[in-house]
């Protein structure tokens, strides 16, 4: 084991000031230090997508991010995406949509898609563009078609 | 022969109610029309409130990792823990001699001939059986320095013969388990065949056929965290399918009184047959868990899962199936073995595979033999289908070849020999009861729904033209079994409470891991009852709360699970109006008697608590369903494109339409994934040769075809509700409706799964050195 070093997280507005080995990756040190689980491991090696959180706005895998690199950066995890109380809308047309079952690979897809529609919404009325966005993450339950269907249902496709 | 077949049917049909109850009468709930209900599940599991073994807090926790084998054949000669002991952060490293005077075995799933002799312990004791089998387990103060541990432990093993085909493991002189065979049963199903039949056939074909190893893959592998309790008691906390059998297997090793122990299932993160038996890792944990006194958890990463978690299929089939000239089948003979792994653990799954061998077509001689077979690969147990997806494949591909050695449609063929609707309750050669079908309407909807016609006419102005990739048009017909049939677990338990203030708690055996029960069997209970939805809960997955329970596998849970809740439901109401007095009745909540209505709530305020509960038994049904792919082949690249996909199900009564075509769709995926990409490849020395998921592929969103789903609803004859099962059909229908398509389109039947693009430009091959 490695001396740890303290770092300020911040994560859905809050900071976080927490002492990491070097070693640690972010998934594992927002799931354990900052008691954030909503964030899953279904890989640790960078293909399922399921870790997926927004760093700076942008989408990434935090099973293959360290904790020690987001230092100082703006995180922001599926626990930071309901507003006063109202969820967002592309986590109720996952509901409404029925694009998720087990639901654990669900937070993946709902920071992949919020980071990069959010972003450029345009995306939903391209069906290629689209179709390679989703096809960064895996999910084992729903077929995708449910996941599909609630990207156009929250930014009119 | 109907007769008694019905008879035996109803023989096991029925709650198991209080002596003094009252016959009810039936009722189903408005059922026909789908509910579309949105999930309760999802307002957790949107948020990351959701809580999963990995999330759970628990304070002074450890964490396990294993240490495995990398040799797929060995004596173990000696392993040293004493530098994992020295690392920091590590609280304990065992090895089996750590376990106690008794290592822990790990129970089959059910028992079969020669299981027993060919035990499988929690740690190996001196031999090594394939790559992943667990050696040694080290317990930290988290998981980094529990994997520190792990890879600090040494060990020593002496290389033997691997054994990777179980064709070749049968007739080896390599023996796994010394002075026994490796060939651990040897089922037989039917009759065989007389001579005479394969002779006066004007037709017979003969098809050979590999079934790949499959990692089932939930997105959440295994987890389980033990908790040993002050007063003595433990919990366990895992993502599993059947909690009460868990607890039963882990009392039987601890020779505990199960009481003692509570499995509890937070969320699940999906199964699909791989979290439904009592693994090694599991006992062990537990052991150190009770042993340290400290709760333990283990989470077990991917690419411990593709190497060591439980596998799927793995078969080597051979089938001769006899016509006359008109089409009509005469006899078909399957022959299998089936890879069961290192240990015969989960041996009874392919004896599914040749009870079920005449599949949907009234075939009067039918025999199957099925070897089970041990060699030095990860175990095969159950996976999403288990057994009928390798019968099914190897029946539907031979159909096909039929059809084209008689020149005949494919479609018709199957036509001139489904089992007509008057035939049920319908006995195969094999021994197997149906309850019903109506399989000819599945096939006219999916030969409907896929334009079939228009494909074939398309067919051919490409086969005219020229030039064009060529385009194929697969089929495949299935009957599936749902629910079990042996009796003890033929049968599932339910509950129903109501609380003075009027809420009910409705609980039951069944356990799911993502199949919405708790919206789908709450809404079953209010509709029964005709109270809101909101007034009803279900309490499903944890053994303190459900006493008795068998699980969900099997495709059981709407079938078994849900009628024992329509039951008890019903029962419910029988006992409300037993309490208000003579000639009471019942609406919607409210009991009438004597001129004085009563809620259910203002019932249980007034006496005694307001409770049914009871065992509801409800045989085997059979699920049936027609599918059809059309594909066109890319012939230079060897790529695989579905152009079109119908899947038309009848899974008897359904429920709430959408969480049924949530079932079929991810099914349908696993089975894409299992037609085109999936494998688990060993190399000739044993070693497995995919170790993360660029070498396992799943389907993502980009390799969806246009997917179309019907369905027909006939009925579950033997329960009132009249639901058959669903969850597996969809990777039952699929793989030989593709590769079906796909020998079509390339005229090159000996093509076997996956159909990568190399199995593809390989066949291409094939088919241009035959032209040629
Ligand atoms: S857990 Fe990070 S990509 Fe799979
Ligand atoms: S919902 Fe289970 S993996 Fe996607």
């Amino acid at each position: 084991m490695s001396a740890g070093v303290p770092i300020r997280l911040t994560v859905n507005g809050t900071a976080y000031d927490v002492t990491v080995e070097p070693r640690r990756n972010l998934a594992d040190v927002l799931r354990g230090a900052c008691g954030l689980t909503g964030t899953k491991l279904g890989c640790e090696h960078g293909v399922c997508g399921s870790c997926t959180v927004l760093v700076d706005g942008e989408g990434v895998r935090s099973c293959l991010m360290l904790a020690v690199q987001a230092a100082g950066r703006d995180i922001r995890t599926v626990e930071g995406l309901a507003a006063d109380g109202r969820l967002h809308p592309f986590q109720e047309a996952m509901s409404a949509e029925h694009g998720l079952q087990c639901g654990f690979c669900t937070a993946g897809f709902v920071m992949l898609v919020v980071g990069a529609l959010d972003a450029d919404p345009s995306v939903a009325r391209d069906p290629e563009r689209l179709d390679a966005l989703l096809s960064s993450n895996l999910c084992r339950c729903t077929g995708y078609e449910g996941i599909r269907r609630a990207v156009l249902r929250a930014y009119g496709g | 022969m109907g007769v008694r077949g019905m008879e035996k049917l109803r023989e096991v049909g029925g709650f198991v109610l209080p002596a003094d109850s009252a016959p009810v009468s039936v009722r189903v709930p408005d059922a026909a029309a789908s509910w579309r209900l949105g999930r309760r599940e999802d307002a957790r599991l949107i948020t990351g409130a959701g809580r999963y073994v990995g999330d759970l807090d628990v304070p002074g926790c450890l964490d396990a990792a294993f240490v495995r084998s990398r040799v797929p054949h060995g004596r173990l000669v000696a392993v040293d823990t004493s530098a994992a002991t020295a690392t920091d952060g590590v609280v304990a490293a065992w090895t089996a001699a750590d376990l106690g005077d008794e290592v822990p075995l790990v129970p089959v799933y059910l028992a079969t001939p020669g299981s027993a002799h060919r035990p499988c312990p929690a740690l190996a004791v001196d031999r090594v059986r394939y790559v992943g089998e667990p050696i040694a387990v080290v317990v930290g103060a988290d998981r980094y320095v529990a994997e520190d541990g792990a890879d600090a432990v040494r060990v020593d093993i002496d290389p033997l013969p691997a054994l990777v085909d179980p064709g070749e493991a049968a007739a080896s002189a390599v023996q796994l388990f010394d002075g026994l065979d490796n060939v651990v049963t040897d089922m037989e199903f039917g009759d065989p065949v007389p001579d005479e039949v394969w002779q006066r056939a004007a037709v017979v074909v003969e098809g050979v056929y590999r079934q790949p190893r499959l990692v089932p893959t939930p997105m959440e592998p295994r987890a389980l965290l033990a908790v040993p309790e002050e007063d003595g008691r433990l919990t366990v906390w895992v993502s599993h399918q059947a909690p009460h059998r868990l607890r039963d297997d882990l009392a039987a090793d601890l020779k505990w009184d199960p009481e003692r122990i509570r499995v509890r299932v937070a969320d699940s993160g999906g199964g699909f047959g791989s979290k439904s038996g009592t693994y090694a890792e599991y006992l062990v944990v537990v052991r150190l868990a009770l042993r340290l006194g400290r709760p333990v958890r283990w989470l077990e990463d991917r690419a411990e899962s593709l190497l060591a978690s439980p596998q799927g299929r793995g078969q080597n089939q051979r089938v001769r199936l006899a016509a006359d000239a008109d089409g009509r089948m005469l006899a078909l003979d399957l022959e299998v073995d089936a890879d069961v792994g290192g240990y015969p653990v989960g041996a009874f799954v392919p004896g599914e595979t040749g009870r079920a061998a005449a599949g949907v077509y009234r075939t009067p001689d039918v025999h199957a033999r099925v070897r089970t077979v041990v060699t030095t690969t990860a175990l095969t147990t159950p996976y999403r289908g288990a057994g009928r997806p390798e019968q099914v494949y190897a029946v539907e591909r031979t159909v096909d070849l039929l059809a084209r050695r008689l020149g005949m449609d494919p479609a018709e063929l199957r036509r001139r020999n489904l089992v007509p609707p008057e035939a049920f309750p319908y006995e195969s050669p094999t021994g197997r009861w149906f309850d019903s079908g109506r399989y000819e309407q599945a096939l006219d909807l999916a030969l409907e729904l896929a334009d079939y016609a228009h494909w074939r006419e398309e067919q051919r102005r490409r086969r005219e033209a020229g030039g064009a990739w060529p385009l194929g048009v697969g089929l495949c017909m299935f009957a599936e079994r749902s629910g079990l049939e042996q009796k003890e677990v033929a049968q599932e338990w339910a509950a129903i409470d109501v609380a003075p203030g009027g809420g009910v708690v409705a609980r039951v055996g069944t356990c799911a891991t993502g199949q919405s029960h708790e919206t789908v069997f709450a809404e079953l209970v209010a509709r029964t009852l005709g109270v809101p939805a909101r007034q009803v809960t279900l309490v499903e997955g944890d053994t303190a709360e459900v006493p008795q329970g068998v699980g969900t596998y099997g495709s059981r849970s709407t079938q078994v699970g849900g009628s024992a809740l329509h039951r008890a439901a019903l029962e419910l109401i029988e006992e409300a109006k037993r309490r208000a007095g003579p000639g009471a009745s019942y609406a919607n909540g409210v009991v009438t008697a004597g001129g004085r209505s009563r809620t259910l709530g203002e019932l249980a305020a007034a006496g005694e608590p307001l409770r049914v509960e009871g065992v509801y038994a409800a045989p085997a049904a059979y699920a049936f369903g027609a599918y059809v792919a059309v594909v066109e082949v890319d012939t230079e690249l060897g790529v695989v494109h579905v152009l079109r996909l119908v899947a038309v199900d009848d899974c008897g009564v359904r429920l709430d339409d959408e969480i049924v075509e949530d079932q079929v769709r991810g099914a349908v995926v696993q089975g894409l994934g299992q037609a085109l990409y999936e494998v688990m490849p060993y190399d000739d020395e044993g070693r497995p040769q995919a170790a993360d998921l660029l070498g396992y592929l799943l389907p993502t969103i980009g390799e969806l075809p246009p997917l179309t789903l019907g369905s027909t609803v006939t009925p579950n004859p033997n329960t009132a509700l009249g639901a058959k099962g669903t969850g597996e059909a969809g990777c039952i229908g699929t793989p030989p409706a593709v590769v079906n398509a796909v020998v079509d389109a390339l005229g090159e039947p000996g093509i076997q799964l996956p159909l990568t693009p190399e199995e593809c430009r390989r066949a291409v091959a094939g088919r241009e050195a035959g032209v040629r």
